[in-house]
Order: C-alpha cells, then structure tokens, then sequence
C-alpha cells in the first residue's frame, strides 16, 4: 500500500486483452449499440451537420454554398433582431429557472410534511408535469386571455380591471414564467426525494442545539438538498435555453417580439425564412451558451453543493 | 440444478443477441433510407437534354387518354383543411369526369394543413407529395425544385392559356417557365366586405360604403365598441386583418396597391418600401390599432374562434374586413346567419387616390416537384380541377372560383351575397395588381408584421419603420444570395 505522499500517479498500460475480456467487451459493446447507432445517427452526425451549415447559406432547397462565418457575423454585428431575442432568451432563462427551482423546492417542503391526503396531493402537484406541452398552451391560453380568460372574468367579477397578460408585450414573458412555475412537477419529485434523504438525526440534534424551524431549514435542509438542487438548476438553464413549445403556441414570439426566445428564432429562421445555415449558426450559438453556462455552474457548485459522501 | 438438463438458451445469450437483432435492425433501417436517398439524386442529375425529352415524351402522352395499367395513388398536398379537404374531395373523386380525365388506375390521396414546414421538410428529404397548393409557391419556383410544365400544358386540351384571366395565368410563370397549373382558388382578391345588419346597428348607412381609409376610420370609430372592463367586444375593421395585411406571392401585398406603387422589382432585384406612401400606410393602418388598443386586437386575437380570415367576422366581432372573392362564399357556406347580411364594396384607397379602383389577380396553383413519384398522373389531377365538373363541387362546398373564364361565364354571381361586387369589378376597376414575384416574400411578410406592430405600439415611427423595412429586406436579399 502506497504511503502518505508516495506518488500513486497510474501508469496506463495497454496489453493484449484475454480471450475472456475481449468476449465481454464485445457483449458489452453488443448490448450498448443500440444506442451508440443511435447517438451517432440522431445525435452526433446532426451536431456535426449543423456545425457544416452554420458556415454555409443553405436553405433546404438548394445544395449549401460555404460563406464561412457569414452567418456568425450576420447574427451578432447585422441582424436587428437578434439583440432583443437574446435579451428575451436571457431574461427568460435568468427568472424562470430560479423563480421554477424556488418554486419547486417550496413545495416539496409542503409535500414532505406529513399531512393527511398527502398522496393525493402529491398526484395533484405532479399532474401538470405530464400533461402535453400543447394542451398546457392552450389551457393557459384561455386562461389568460384579456377578454374571456377565466382569471380576466374573475378579476372583472370582483370590480378590478382586467390584465392583458399575454397581449402586452411587459407582461408576456412575466406571464409565461407563471405558466413554467405552474408544471414544476418533475422537480418536485427529485426534490422530495432528496428531502426524505435527509437523516433524521440531523434535525434531532439541531433540535437539541435549539435551532427553530427556519434554522433547521437554513442550516440542515437546505444545504443536505443542494445537490438535488445543482441537477435541477443545470437541468432547467438547459431546458430554459431551449424553451420553445408553450412560447410558441401561446404567444407566437410575440407580442412586439416579447416572447421572441432563440428557439423560435431559429425556427423561424430554418423553416419559414429558408435560412437554415443561419439557423445552424444560431444553434451552435446556444450550444457553446449552454455548456459555458453549465461549465460555470459546475465550477461554482464547489462552493455550495454539500454531498454527504465527502465527510 | 440438474447438470444434465440441456439448457437452450441462457438469459445473457438471449439479451446478446437481442442486441445484436437490434443493432442489426437500426443499421438496416438505416441502410435502406441511404439507398433510396442515392437513387433519388442521381435521377436527379439527368442531363437537363435527357429531361426535356422524357417531359416531352410524358406530354405527349399527356395529351392522349389516361393511361391504363397498374393502380397508381397520387400524394396531393395542400394548405387548406375545413370543406375543401373534406366534403369537396370526397364528391370529386366519385365524379365520373374525375375518371374520365385522371384515369380508372389512379386515386388520389389529398392531404389537407400540409403545407409549410411539413412540405419543405418532404421536398428537401427527396420525398415529396406528387403535387401541392396554397404554399409558398414562390419559395420553390425560385430555387429549382419543380417541374417546368410548359410542355405539358402545351399538349393539355383541358388547360389553355385563352382559358383563364391573363393576370392568373400569367402568375403561374417564374422567370419565363411556367410552373403551376391555375387551380382550386383564383380569381379577384381585394373587395371591402361588411356586415350590413351590425353597420345598420351603429347608425351607419350600408348603402352608403367608405372609399377612402378616412371615411373607412370613420365607420369603424362608429362600429368600435367597449365594455365596462375596456374590454373590446366589436371591432369596426382591423386594416391588417386577411388581404388588408397578407404579404403573399398567391396573394400580393395590399398597401402598394391602395396607395398606388409597386414594391419590389422582380427583373431588378430592387425594392421600393422606404417611401412615403408606405410610411403613410403603416399611420393611417395604425390609428384602426390605436383605437381599438394594442392589447386589446391581440386578445381578441386570441379568442377561440375570433382569428383571423373570417373567424371574427363570422362570429359578428369585426364588421368590416378586407378580403377577396371567395368571402361571400366561404361566410355564406360556413355561417348563413351572418353571411346574407355581407355586401360587398371597394377596398380602401388614401384620400388623395379617391375615385381609384382597385383589384388584383392571385391565386393558387398546382405545382410538382422534380422528385415526384408520379408527375404525369398530378399533372391529369391538375387538368381535372379545371374542368367544369370540378369547379362546380369546390363553388358548391367551398364557395370558390377558378380563373377559367368559361366557368366563370355560368357562374350566378348573386348565389352568395357580394359576389357580384368582384364580377363587376373585372369590368369596373380602374387599377390591376398582380403579386410582385419576390422569393423572399416570407422573410418579407415576418418583417412587415414586426415593424407595423412596432408602429402602432409606438415603438417607431413611421418613417422609421418604413426605413427600416427597406434596409431589413435589403440586407436579407443579398444573404439569401439573390444579391450581392
């Protein structure tokens, strides 16, 4: 056994493999290529794909016609559009994640106390998380509606003026954050996981020192959930990036471009303007966004995230 | 365990070769689409002298009856659904001159709200449907992906260019070839269509209809009404409502025809949008916003059944709109209470062109592709609505009317109320348009909608917004490599 300080560094060393090891290495390989086939075909060839677009103008019709960074240059020094959408992408993404994680965690904490009919509740909690993303537009779309939406008819039963929540472009993105906060559902599960794993003895002996509800929230709960807390952050910043159904469906991008996020203007691009290799520059564009984000957030958990196996 | 029991198959054999089926399958799967991606371009690639022939040869062939041999189904797409992907189908094939002219061996398969994204994705993955309507035709005459049938209709003795109104025939050409057959939906596009019975209500006279966008403001300051809550319960007329703000190669673009100028030019590449005229356009537009509220059009907007092109119409919400022929017809047949109440007069025109005309050609087409599996069978699809037959279904189901001037000749004009405003005008107008042949005019239309919006949420001005029109169009010419 190496000693304190002794350099342990492994040296890699390839040899020949047994006939046993190269036996389970090809039902290995056997059992896992089905996916490889189709990570190579659905995923990687399409990565590389767009990379190729991205440098040519393409527009689905006509064979691609490289023009470099044309399409990158376009976008950032050119496009009068692209300012407002990524200020949209980024205001969406900042406030939303954050706003569905808080959200989220607060009603695991309901979910985990023990109240009775917490089952049902939970069914309930989880339910808008499995409802397809195009009946959630569309329910949500009649429900905000300025005239007729069930929470305009209610504000004007009650004497208040009425809201144009997805007719204003000040409170289209607002708006559609609260449809995200709404369908928290998934979160919620992993979040309640993680807070059943909390030990007991923990808040026992926090009770002891004479720590109160908050305390114990502050200082046992929170810090024993955050890397619950860490996947979910880094799992909604890259759903958030991406966000395009409900946007879609309810407001169109708009109005006045309110709600005009990346995704939908590079679906607008690729498939109404023809413009598939700008398209594919802007996709790599949120490609490289996402994995700094990410790379970021991963960096920084170190200063935050508890994981219970490190004492 | 017995150790002499033979055991057939151990679980782990079974999941290895499971694995091994499955991979087997995906790579197969795989394979097989690789193939037919192959064959596809090299037919594709026939020397241009190899395809003259072999269209010349088909409208030879074309010329002569249907052929016989074995069961052929033709793929038609198009945009519509509602009357015409059902009812209107569904009697036509059981037409006897649908036999007659398409043939016993051929059925067709239409497939309605299958145009943009669905058609684009099929035509650039080599399959697509045998022919298509109501699409961005212009998108795909311009960039070299459908048949030039110039022959064929020179051999057609159903489709003749003395047949149809020259403004729509002559619509079907991109830069000299000709490429969609006139079908299902031609005709006149531009007509002041509204509601009698609601403009009776608000103390207007229906006899007594707006010509200019002023008196237009005026009946709709008049028809404009609120709730309590400042809610919109009625609108007069939304400017950018159907042909009002439509921005389409079947439909033109309605400002430069009301104020008189043309906006793009097709042999030059040049466009023409930061002017007066359309910087005037987007205010006198705009004020028809600002009356109603910004926030208020959208929610209306966005009501169930209060959409656009019609929808609010029919639901009595908006009482004037600015559409074409087929409105009386598509109101009367979708929503009698409503439609018999519909007259028809003169679009709008600025009050300095008072006394001017307007009409315009447009329409929709038939068009096929170069990867088309059976051309020469859509082609007889194309020549069947265009026969007498044909149309008669689509004006009974549908309410709309070919371009073909011998079933225009039997058609009633008073069968739905306000059609005979657009037959009169064929006589009457003083001004025609045709849609300007611009193969980004869905870049166009996009651009259109943002800057009038961001006029009449006062975000720009008018001059702004017409600049800025001009230099956004401009600079997505040359990236879309027409220009530069």
């Amino acid at each position: 056994m190496a000693a304190l300080g002794e350099d342990i560094s492994v040296k890699l060393k390839f040899r020949r493999l047994s006939k046993l090891e190269r036996r389970q290495l090809i039902t290995g390989l056997l059992f896992v290529s089905p996916w490889i086939l189709g990570f190579l075909a659905f995923t990687l060839y399409p990565v590389l794909a767009a990379m190729y677009y991205s440098l040519t103008r393409y527009d689905l019709l006509r064979p691609p016609v490289f023009i470099g960074l044309g399409n990158y240059t376009e976008i950032f020094t050119r496009d009068p559009v692209f300012p407002t959408v990524a200020y949209n992408t980024i205001y969406w993404v900042f406030f939303s994640v954050p706003l569905g994680v808080i959200a989220a965690y607060l009603m695991a904490s309901l979910l985990n106390t023990e109240i009775k009919g917490r089952s049902v509740f939970r069914a309930i909690f989880f339910f808008p998380s499995i409802i397809p993303a195009v009946v959630v537009a569309m329910v949500w779309q009649f429900l905000l509606n300025a005239q007729f939406g069930a929470i305009n008819a209610t504000l004007q039963g009650l004497g208040l003026p009425t809201i144009p929540f997805i007719s204003n472009p000040s409170l289209a993105k607002p708006s559609l954050i609260l449809v995200h906060m709404w369908a928290q559902g998934s979160a919620i599960i992993i979040f309640l996981a993680a807070l059943q794993d909390v030990p007991r003895t923990l808040y026992e002996a926090a009770i002891v020192d004479g720590a109160n509800a908050w305390q114990r929230f502050w200082n046992v709960t929170v810090p024993m959930t955050t890397p619950a807390i860490l996947f979910v952050l880094i799992t909604g910043f890259i759903y958030g990036f991406q966000n395009f159904t409900v946007p879609w469906l309810v407001t169109q991008g708009g109005p006045a471009n309110a709600t005009e996020f990346i995704s939908i203007f590079l679906y607008r691009n690729a498939f109404i303007h023809l413009r598939m290799g700008k398209a594919s520059a802007l996709a790599w564009i949120l490609f490289v966004v996402v994995v700094v984000f990410s790379i970021i957030l991963f960096k920084t958990s170190r200063h935050w995230v508890h994981y219970a196996s490190e004492e | 365990m017995d150790e002499n029991k033979i055991k057939l198959l151990s679980r782990r054999d079974f999941l290895r070769s499971a694995s091994l089926f499955t991979a087997a399958g995906v790579l197969a799967a795989c394979t097989g689409g690789a193939a037919q991606r192959v064959e596809q371009p090299a037919a594709a690639e026939q020397p241009a002298e190899a395809a003259a022939t072999e269209e010349a040869a088909a409208a030879e062939e074309a010329g002569a009856a249907a052929p016989a041999g074995e069961a052929i189904t033709v793929q038609y797409w198009f945009g519509w659904g509602g009357n015409y992907a059902g009812n209107a189908w569904d009697t036509m094939k059981g037409l006897d001159k649908f036999k007659e002219v398409v043939g016993e061996n051929i059925t067709v398969e239409p497939s309605g709200s299958s145009g943009g994204e669905k058609l684009l994705t099929a035509v650039a993955a080599g399959t697509p449907p045998d022919g298509a309507s109501n699409i961005q035709y212009l998108d795909y005459m311009a960039r070299g992906v459908l048949v030039p049938i110039d022959d064929w209709v020179a051999a057609s003795s159903i489709v003749k260019k003395e047949n149809y109104l020259e403004g729509n025939w002559n619509d079907g050409f991109y830069q000299g070839t000709m490429y969609g057959v006139p079908a299902n939906e031609c005709f006149l596009r531009y007509g002041l269509n509204y509601n009698a019975k609601m403009v009776e209500a608000a103390g207007l006279d229906p006899d007594s209809p707006p010509e200019t966008w002023s008196e237009c403001f005026e009946w709709h300051q008049a028809l404009t009404q609120f709730d309590e809550a400042g809610n919109l319960k009625q609108i007069g007329l939304d400017p950018y409502d159907a042909m009002g703000g439509q921005i389409g190669i079947q439909d033109g673009f309605y400002p430069p025809v009301s104020w008189g100028w043309q906006w793009f030019n097709a042999d030059t590449g040049e466009f023409d949008l930061d002017n007066e005229m359309m910087a005037e356009a987007f205010d006198v537009m705009g004020e028809f916003y600002k009356l109603a509220g910004p926030d208020n059009m959208a929610g209306m907007r966005q009501v169930e059944g209060q959409g656009a092109w019609g929808g609010s119409f029919n639901t009595e919400v908006q009482a004037m709109i600015i559409e074409g022929y087929w409105h009386p017809g598509e109101s009367m047949l979708e929503k009698p209470e409503v439609g018999e109440f519909n007259r028809t007069t003169w679009a709008p025109v600025p009050d300095s062109r008072r006394g001017t005309k307007v009409q315009g050609y447009g329409g929709h087409y038939v068009i096929i592709f170069n990867d088309s599996i059976n051309k020469e069978a859509m082609f007889k699809v194309a020549e069947f609505l265009n026969t007498n037959e044909a149309c008669d279904v689509i004006f009974e189901t549908v309410g709309w009317l070919p371009a073909l001037i011998p079933f225009l000749d039997t058609v009633d004009p008073t069968t739905f109320p306000g059609l005979q405003f657009y037959f009169d005008s064929v006589e009457q107008a003083t001004e025609w348009s045709s849609p300007a042949r611009c193969p980004i005019t869905a870049f166009v239309s996009t651009t259109y909608q943002q800057l009038r919006e961001a006029h009449y949420r006062e975000q720009m001005t008018a001059p702004e917004a017409a600049a800025e029109f001009q230099t956004r169009v401009e600079e997505e010419w040359i990236n879309a490599g027409f220009g530069g």
